[in-house]
């Protein structure tokens, strides 16, 4: 569990032209998780995709938490429990995916991505495969803390592409990895201390698609006083306007000062579980 | 919609064809073998996969495309004859090649006559031309997708028809590139705008393949194989085939350029250069002359050089720069991620067995070595090296000044928790006094306790002692707010509890004097004050959040040390009462309980449990505490049970409120319940002194010197509750008494030992202790 108090808000948006919303958010504050996915195939396939991987990802953090699922030991010994546990839950949905994706014509071509950051004591821990996106706001800067794995990315890394011109490319849309493609798929695990007043915002490509990294920041800056909800549903109304070719999902998630802690609180965390 | 087509389509009629069987299948859908009815004749139906079949767009260009390919009529690409949508299923009927691939082709007989290849790409040009002029893009011209007929007839096939859509407007999301990474045109694989010369580059590839029997680019994966068509120097053909020609080794590489207007422009232009070049070569084979003499003219060599030199530096220059962003990003990626991330290719560098040009490969690798070099852009400095920031530029002024303000800290916090702990010590212990005027000798220790607040009068200052102390149990809750004072909570209670039992049960013994405490340190008469302080100190461990594994070892040795002093400190010199059933269990559920506790302050689950172990830990002690006093209590009721059964007491029935309640209520069974409560004897009708004396006189009679001075008042007493209120009442007021009697006789020593006060300064270091390390390991100071 985090050392620090931490509030969730989700919003998700079908965006102006899609049919079918294939985003799918989770948020849990027991769990202290967030988890941004974003669908892809053809008839619902892209939404059942995304759901299974945010529900077998909560599901399966919820059972260790509980104890009722046991992690493997020779699975990656070497890491920590909180990294076994997300890495753990992770694999459990791809294969899930997989397994669903194998089972039937309809569904052969399905795939998500997925972006999850768990809380645990002073860090957040992330797992990311796909172009979903997790931010860190802090000191009035948007930090990009995953990589996207797709192809324009990769071609970026390599310097065979600006920035700039990736963002405008038509092969933006093709992943390098993506759940459910493959039996067993490589995950990036990221791991970074959170401070209080910190903001971390889980989003689709849909929604930094209309808008910028600048504009995100301009927004979180001047919301700061904005209840979360709030402002997590005007970012996804902006980014609706200034583009909505995609469905739009953010989860946006506030590491709040511990110094405000009320006295009822302190008392009630005292006599009850941490 | 269609649910599975794959399975329930042979044998079904699509567009008068009868579906005889599965040729193939693909991402985009599957190729079956069917019968044409009408023409007799077999043709090839494809059916769009039905996961892409809802998607409007992709249907949308499924169809389009497929009506421009249906008007072409050309000897070299596959014709259609039908294109719709039947009984829910998109559909494409071609004709039927037997045959195979130039794929299989190649593969079968290991190398191919140069003469053939280009018999059947001049075949493949022409039909890549009629697309061309139709505007058609082929986008995945590859060996396997030009199909020779038995006549030796090359045949276009699979014109990107499912795949275009993926590509369109980039709506979908997918992992498939479309064309094949082994063939795939630089501008294609870069998203950029595709033009017929993107076909001309997937030719030139699969023209190099075919000759060679090797692709131009090798990698570890697709991505690595894509980087390469765009960034690696374009390998010639002839160092894998020295028989070949120089000029087709040259065309290939034209056809091959990076820059679509390097390349040949159509494929009409380029299968006139193949023609011409190829009469040229007869010529002079007839001439007798050798390859070597042929003239190439100006384009074709000259092109490419200029190509990759006008190319290169502009390239590293991008590389440059990129490679700066990308260190940033990877430094970030790779120091908090716990895991490889994707195989880090350096495909840059070119390889130096096949090198085109050998005087640019130097030049670039050095140009990407030093732009490693480069440092990355610090946008990631205010989180991930905080640290490293401080240490390398005021680094020792942060680390003072941070130990100012802990040492500022502490000198304000603990001398304030030292004084306000003897306030509130010595305010209770004052309390104690003014109440230790309404003790009663043979009341249980909680009556006595309480008993002083409801007295039918009070003493002079003890209503204000009283405020003043309820006060101070607020304040004591209200500083669990302060940081420094969170974790003493719990102690500041039990020190104002034993200070105020300080007082009240030995008012003589001045606040804190501690005379005679050195004599006593190691006597069984302080097991009491060592038990309290375990048992504070555990329950402080049981208390704490995030507990540390040496925290919890402490936790458990305290709860050990407690509880074996929980039973040393009652134990009585009657051992204890081990025949009763009910004691065994009391004891045993102790144990367990304690064993429980420690096991809950040992696991390392991950919540830390808080609660838990702090009820266990008190239901231990409870539990020995009873066992160890429990010889004392079967005593005291052997002995009252003997006098019980010998003395009589005359039953008076006059007891008034029972029978009026019975006449009102009317019920039988009310009488039993009210008997046991009212027992109505002639001892209740008396005053207390009254019936005192009636039994002392009784108790004498039948046994005669029982009892001596002390004892006799104690029993006499216990013998008035059972005879006024049943063997329930009297059996209470025995365990009420056995149950404090340890403290009681704790507080008669304490009298002459200073017990209390001792343990109040135990309990005043280890607070002051406690105080000082939460504000020392805080975390923000």
């Amino acid at each position: 569990m985090s050392s620090f108090d931490i509030e969730f808000a989700a919003v998700t948006d079908i965006g102006k032209i899609r049919e079918k919303n294939e985003d799918n958010v989770l948020i849990s504050s027991d769990l202290g998780l967030g988890v941004v996915a974003d669908g892809m195939g053809g008839h619902s396939a892209g939404e059942i995709a995304s759901n299974i991987a945010v529900s077998v990802l909560a599901e399966t953090v919820r059972k260790v938490n509980t104890q009722k699922l046991k992690i493997p030991d020779n699975f990656l010994p070497k890491l920590s429990p909180v990294d076994r546990k997300l890495l753990m839950a992770a694999n459990l949905a791809n294969a899930a995916i997989y397994a669903t994706a194998q089972s039937s014509e309809v569904y052969r071509m399905m795939g998500t991505t997925l972006t999850g950051v768990l809380f645990d004591k002073d860090n957040a821990t992330a797992v990311h495969v796909g172009d979903s996106r997790l931010y860190l706001f802090r000191d009035n800067k948007m930090i990009q803390i995953t990589t996207d794995h797709s192809l324009a990315t990769e071609h970026v890394r390599r310097g065979l592409l600006t920035r700039a011109e990736a963002d405008r490319s038509k092969i933006q849309n093709v992943l390098t990895r993506a759940m459910g493609i493959k039996k067993n798929i490589e995950f990036d695990l990221l791991k970074f201390p959170v401070k209080p007043n910190d903001i971390l915002l889980l989003c689709s490509d849909g929604l930094y698609k209309g808008l910028s990294e600048a504009e995100m920041a301009q927004q979180l800056k001047e919301g700061q006083q904005m209840p979360l909800v709030k402002l997590c549903k005007q970012l996804v109304r902006i980014s609706n306007e200034n583009d909505g070719q995609d469905n739009i999902s953010a989860v946006l998630i506030k590491v709040l000062p511990t110094k405000k802690v009320t006295f009822k609180q302190r008392i009630k965390r005292f006599f009850s579980k941490a | 919609m269609t649910e599975n087509p794959a399975s329930s389509l042979v044998g079904k009629e699509i567009s008068g064809c009868e579906i005889l069987n599965k040729v193939a299948e693909g991402g985009m859908g599957a190729v079956y073998k069917a019968r044409h009815k009408a023409l007799n004749r077999i043709v090839c139906v494809k059916i769009l996969s039905p996961a892409l079949a809802n998607d409007k767009k992709a249907v949308e260009l499924f169809l389009t495309e497929a009506r421009a390919i249906a008007e072409l009529d050309h000897p070299n690409i596959v014709n259609v004859y039908n294109v719709g949508k039947e009984k829910g299923y998109y559909f494409i009927v071609m004709s039927f090649i037997e045959g195979q691939t130039l794929s299989v082709m190649l593969k079968k007989n290991k190398i191919l006559p140069i003469g053939l290849v280009l018999d059947l790409f001049e075949g493949v040009l022409l039909g890549l031309q009629a697309a061309h002029e139709k505007g058609i893009i082929h986008r995945d011209i590859k060996p396997s997708n030009i199909l020779i007929n038995p006549q030796g007839q090359p045949k276009l096939v699979d014109f990107g028809i499912a795949k275009k859509m993926d590509k369109e407007k980039g709506s979908t999301k997918t992992t498939e590139l479309a064309g094949t990474a082994y063939f795939i045109a630089p501008e294609q694989a870069l998203g950029k705008d595709l033009d017929t010369r993107a076909d001309l580059y997937s030719l030139g590839a699969s023209l190099y393949y075919v000759l060679t029997g090797q692709f131009p680019y090798n990698g570890k994966n697709t991505i690595d194989i894509i980087q390469k068509h765009i960034n690696d120097p374009i390998p010639n053909p002839a160092n894998l085939r020295p028989d070949m020609p120089g000029w087709l080794s040259l065309a290939v590489q034209k056809l091959m350029s990076k820059n679509p207007n390097d390349r040949f422009q159509t494929a009409k232009e380029t299968y006139l250069y193949f023609k011409k070049m190829r009469a040229e070569e007869q010529l002079h084979l007839k001439m007798g002359n050798s390859g070597r003499a042929i003239d190439l003219g100006e384009e074709g060599p000259l092109r490419i050089v200029k190509e990759t030199k006008t190319h290169t530096p502009s390239d590293a220059d991008v590389i440059k720069r990129q490679r700066a962003e990308e260190a940033a990003t990877r430094k970030k990626t790779t120091s908090s991620s716990r895991l490889p991330l994707m195989p880090q290719l350096d495909s840059s560098v070119p390889d130096n067995k096949e090198p085109a040009r050998p005087q640019q490969s130097p030049k670039e690798s050095i140009q990407m070595l030093s732009a490693q070099n480069v440092k990355p852009v610090e946008v990631f400095s205010p989180m991930k090296r905080p640290g490293a920031a401080r240490l390398s530029q005021n680094g020792k002024m942060r680390a003072v000044s941070l130990e100012i303000r802990m040492l500022i800290k502490l000198v304000i916090f603990v001398p304030l928790f030292v004084i306000f702990t003897w306030a509130i010590a010595y305010l209770f212990h004052r309390l104690g006094v003014i109440c230790s005027v309404h003790i009663e000798e043979h009341a249980g220790l909680l009556s006595n306790l309480i008993m002083p607040f409801f007295a039918s009068q009070y003493e002079p200052n003890q209503m204000l002692f009283t405020g003043l102390a309820i006060g101070a149990i607020a304040l004591i809750f209200a500083s669990a707010t302060l940081k420094a004072f969170s974790r003493s909570t719990l102690l500041l209670l039990i020190v104002a509890l034993v200070s105020y039992m300080a007082g009240l049960f030995t008012p003589q013994v001045p606040f804190m004097q501690m005379n005679t405490l050195a004599q006593y340190l190691f006597t069984p008469e302080y097991y009491l004050c060592y038990f309290v302080f375990a048992l504070a100190w555990a329950m402080g461990l049981c208390g704490t959040l995030n507990r540390t594994m040496p925290q919890g070892v402490l936790g458990a040795a305290l709860v050990t040390l407690a509880l074996v002093l929980a039973y040393l400190s009652s134990h009585l010199t009657i051992p204890p009462d081990s025949h009763t059933l009910l004691i065994k269990i009391i004891f045993y559920a102790g144990l367990f309980c304690g064993v429980l506790s420690i096991y809950y302050l040992l696991s390392r689950a991950e919540k830390d449990t808080l609660l838990p172990p702090l009820i266990m830990l008190l239901a231990a002690t409870a539990g020995l505490w009873v066992y160890s006093v429990s010889g004392l209590a079967h005593n005291i009721t052997s002995t009252l049970n003997t006098i019980t059964a010998n003395i009589v007491v005359t039953d008076s029935r006059n007891a008034k409120s029972s029978e009026k309640m019975e006449e009102l209520v009317g019920l039988d069974s009310r009488r039993q319940l009210f008997a046991t409560f009212d027992k109505t004897n002639e001892l209740t009708d008396l005053s207390d002194e009254q019936a005192m004396s009636v039994l002392e006189g009784k108790v004498d009679k039948e046994f005669p010197g029982l009892f001596d001075e002390n004892t006799k008042p104690l029993f006499m007493y216990f013998l008035l509750q059972y005879y006024r209120g049943g063997e329930s009442k009297m059996n209470f007021s025995v365990w009420d008494y056995t149950l404090s009697f340890p403290i009681k006789n704790f507080n008669r020593n304490a009298e002459g030992n200073d017990a209390y006060f001792f343990l109040l300064v135990l309990l005043f270091v280890y607070g002051t202790i406690s105080c000082a390390g939460t504000v020392f390991f805080s975390e923000d100071l």
